[in-house]
C-alpha cells in the first residue's frame, strides 16, 4: 500500500515520503508549501471524538429552540430550519434545498465520515469503501458551511437590534458546538490516510498487494 | 510547454472557465435587483445587496457593514478575478511563479464559502421576521441569483486544477 508510505501534494501533486509527525507538528509540501499532514494535538482519536460530538449536537441544534423573537406582545421562536421552510413556502424552493444542504445535511454527512474513517472497528467495510467515502468527504468539505451560518445569525441579530426583541435559545448554541467540532475533526482529520492512524501500520503488513 | 502535464492544455481549464464566466454573468442580476424586502407597519422596501450595506452603514452598525461588504461584495469580486488570473496564467504556461499561483488558490478556495453569508442571512431573517402586517422579511430574485453566482464559482473552483500550475512532478512522469 503505497498510500500509507507517501504522501500526494493535494495542491501540485509532489509526492512525499511519509515521515512521523510529533503533536503539533506540520509536514509542508517541497514544493509549494501547501500543509500536508498535522501531528494531531490531542492524539490519534482527535476527529473520531470531535466528529462523534457534533453528531450528537447536531440533533438538539434542530430540536431546541434556535431564536426567539418579539415585537408589541407578539412572539415568535424560529428553530434552524424555520428560515429553510418559509423560503420553501415562499416558492424559493432551490434556496431552501441549498441552505438545507450547506448548512444542515452537508456538514452532517461529514460528520458521520470522518467518525466512520476514523472507527476503532471497520464495521465490515471494504478498504475501496473507505477509499471512495473518503474521496466524497473531499469534495463535500467545500459545501458544509455551518460556521458560515452561525455568522450569519449573528450578523442578522445584530441588524435586527432594537427593532424586535430577540433572544438566542440553547438550539443556537448546540448548533455554534456542532460547528466548532466539524472545524476541529476536518483540521486534524488526514484525507490522505485511509485507516485510522494507530491502525495503519498493522493493517498494512497483511494487506494482500 | 512540454514540461507540463497533458491537462495543462485548452481542454483543462474550459470547465472552469466556463462556470467563472456564469458566476460572472449571475453577478450582474445579482446586484442590480432586490434580494430582500421589508414591510413594516405599512412601510415598505427592497433593498439590493449594495443598498442593504449602506442602510446598515447609516445606522451606524460599521463592522457588520464591513462583514456583509466583504462577504457580499469583494469576496465574490475577488474570487472571480483572482479565478480568472489563474485560468489565464494556466493557459499561457506558468514560468517561476507556481508557489504565489498555488497559495493564491488556496485562499480563493478558503474564502469562498463566506459568500454564503448573505443566503443563509437571508433564509434565516425570512423565517423569524414574520409578524404579519407589523414586520414580515420577503426574500426577492435577486437572492436566487446571487446564491447562483456563488455556487458557480465555488464549481469553478472546485474543477479547477490546481496542479496545472506546476510542471509535472518528476516521480510521476518516470
Amino acid at each position: 500500500m503505497a498510500s500509507q508510505l507517501s504522501l500526494t501534494c493535494h495542491l501540485c501533486g509532489q509526492e512525499h515520503r511519509r515521515i512521523r509527525l510529533e503533536p503539533g507538528e506540520k509536514a509542508l509540501c517541497t514544493r509549494c508549501g501547501a500543509v500536508l499532514e498535522t501531528g494531531a494535538r490531542l492524539g490519534p482519536d482527535t476527529a473520531l471524538a470531535f466528529s462523534v460530538t457534533g453528531l450528537i449536537l447536531s440533533v438538539p441544534a434542530v430540536l431546541l429552540p434556535f431564536v426567539s423573537a418579539r415585537t408589541l406582545g407578539d412572539e415568535r421562536i424560529s428553530l434552524l430550519f424555520t428560515g429553510v421552510g418559509s423560503l420553501w413556502g415562499g416558492g424559493m424552493r432551490l434556496l431552501s434545498v441549498l441552505v438545507f444542504l450547506c448548512g444542515w445535511l452537508l456538514p452532517l454527512t461529514l460528520l458521520a465520515a470522518f467518525a466512520i474513517l476514523r472507527a476503532p472497528s471497520q464495521m465490515g467495510w471494504d478498504k475501496a469503501d473507505f477509499r471512495l467515502l473518503s474521496r466524497a468527504a473531499r469534495v463535500l468539505e467545500r459545501w458544509a458551511i455551518p460556521e458560515v451560518q452561525v455568522l450569519a445569525v449573528l450578523v442578522a441579530l445584530m441588524k435586527l437590534g432594537d427593532a424586535l426583541d430577540s433572544t438566542i435559545g440553547p438550539g443556537f448554541w448546540c448548533y455554534c458546538g456542532m460547528a466548532l467540532s466539524l472545524l476541529i475533526a476536518r483540521h486534524s482529520f488526514d484525507f490522505d490516510s485511509t485507516a485510522p492512524p494507530h491502525h495503519a501500520g498493522g493493517r498494512d503488513s497483511t494487506a494482500p498487494t | 510547454m512540454n514540461r507540463f502535464l497533458a491537462r495543462a492544455g485548452f481542454g483543462a481549464t474550459s470547465s472552469a472557465a466556463a462556470l467563472a464566466l456564469a458566476a460572472a454573468v449571475m453577478l450582474v442580476p445579482a446586484n442590480l435587483l432586490p434580494v430582500l424586502s421589508t414591510e413594516s407597519s405599512g412601510s415598505n422596501r427592497s433593498d439590493t445587496i449594495f443598498s442593504g450595506i449602506v442602510e446598515l452603514w447609516r445606522q451606524g452598525l460599521w463592522a457588520i457593514a464591513a462583514i456583509v461588504f466583504t462577504a457580499s461584495i469583494l469576496i465574490p469580486i475577488l474570487k472571480l478575478a483572482g479565478l480568472g488570473w489563474l485560468l489565464l496564467s494556466a493557459r499561457r504556461g506558468v514560468f517561476g511563479n507556481s508557489r504565489r499561483l498555488a497559495r493564491i488558490y488556496a485562499t480563493l478556495d478558503f474564502i469562498g464559502r463566506w459568500s454564503m453569508l448573505d443566503v443563509f442571512l437571508a433564509a434565516f431573517l425570512t423565517g423569524l421576521v414574520q409578524f404579519g402586517e407589523f414586520s414580515t422579511v420577503v426574500p426577492r430574485s435577486g437572492l436566487i441569483a446571487f446564491a447562483a453566482a456563488v455556487v458557480l464559482t465555488v464549481l469553478s473552483t472546485q474543477a479547477f486544477d490546481p496542479r496545472v500550475l506546476w510542471p509535472a512532478p518528476a516521480a510521476s512522469t518516470s
